[in-house]
């Protein structure tokens, strides 16, 4: 799990409930998602900086929400490929 | 004479001057603003609600509630966190400091929260009665708690400070009993994971200030 300690503290933590090798971090410095279960991280969504916490939808998957650390809700509908600031 | 009217012009201003500057230097060593002035503003059916922080973010099993846990309590939405309004935890305390949600992955009535000063608190109504349910942790410090997926009366616990470890129950909470050889050090978050490996099973992860921890579900 190497890769995301580089990133700092992890602050949230979330698994896709249909494929649990997918899964989700939050750090200050972003959101990473890795597809092998934590072997391997990568970036995601540039415009969520200081993410605090993610969850993963439970009906669905592709659903994705973050919230940064002053509350701002942040989603996703395609497992992290496009966001938008929930209004 | 002329001269003695300029001295007290000057003396005057110096006293004056000093004066200004004294109160000046006075009022830049007050903070410039109260604390918890600058929590974001969410509305709530259009009533402001101040989050301090944001701790976690959890989805109820029925995919209809978003719940967030914060310093000033936990909050509930319907509406995937445009609004939110507060959920009453405690009748001992207005807000305990909630920095984790566990919903039961089936059971949409079912969670659980950790929080700082009360343990492991479960609701079976959705959230609208809670019990703290304690027996065999420690210290009141719960920092992660997640919940195996494929059986969810199975629940893990980091605790931190005073009773520090992790605890783990196998009836939904009634009982607590610590464990060692699991994830070391200052944890965040703790998940349970199912991962379809060979050797099958559950891991638990425990992210925190050093990265992301994986153990076997077998310590």
């Amino acid at each position: 799990m190497g890769s995301l300690s580089t990133h700092g503290t992890v602050k949230g933590f979330a698994v896709d409930p249909e494929n649990p090798k997918t899964m989700y971090a939050a750090t200050r410095d972003g959101l990473f998602k890795s597809a092998d279960a934590g072997e391997s991280w990568k970036p995601l969504g540039k415009d969520v900086k200081n993410s605090a916490a993610v969850t993963v939808s439970p009906r669905k998957p592709h659903d994705i929400y973050v919230a940064n650390v002053e509350g701002k809700i942040f989603t996703s509908a395609d497992g992290g490929l496009k966001w938008k600031a929930q209004k | 004479m002329k001269n003695r009217y300029y001295f007290a012009i000057l003396v005057a201003v110096v006293l004056f001057g000093h004066g200004a500057e004294s109160h000046a230097q006075e009022k830049s060593r007050r903070p410039p603003a109260l604390p918890g002035d600058d929590r974001t503003e969410i509305r709530s059916k259009n009533i402001p609600v101040r989050f301090e922080q944001v701790r976690t973010l959890a989805i109820d099993a029925s995919g209809k509630f978003m719940f967030v846990g914060t310093p000033l309590g936990l909050f509930r939405s319907d509406d995937s966190g445009r609004s939110w309004q507060k959920v009453g935890v405690s009748t001992k305390q207005s807000n305990y400091d909630v920095i984790a949600i566990t919903p039961d992955p089936r059971d949409a009535k079912l969670m659980y929260i950790g929080t700082r000063e009360a343990g492991v608190l479960k609701s079976a109504d959705g959230g609208l009665s809670w019990k703290e349910i304690n027996t065999g942790i420690r210290g009141p410090d719960v920092r992660g708690l997640a919940i195996d997926p494929n059986s969810p009366s199975k629940l893990y616990a980091a605790v931190r400070e005073k009773g520090a470890g992790i605890y783990r129950t196998n009836d939904g909470g009634a009982k607590w009993a610590r464990v060692d050889g699991g994830p070391q050090g200052e944890i965040e978050v703790l998940t349970s994971v199912n991962i379809p490996t060979g050797m099958g099973g559950i891991f638990l992860y425990a992210g925190g200030s050093t990265g992301l921890q994986r153990s076997p579900d077998c310590f």
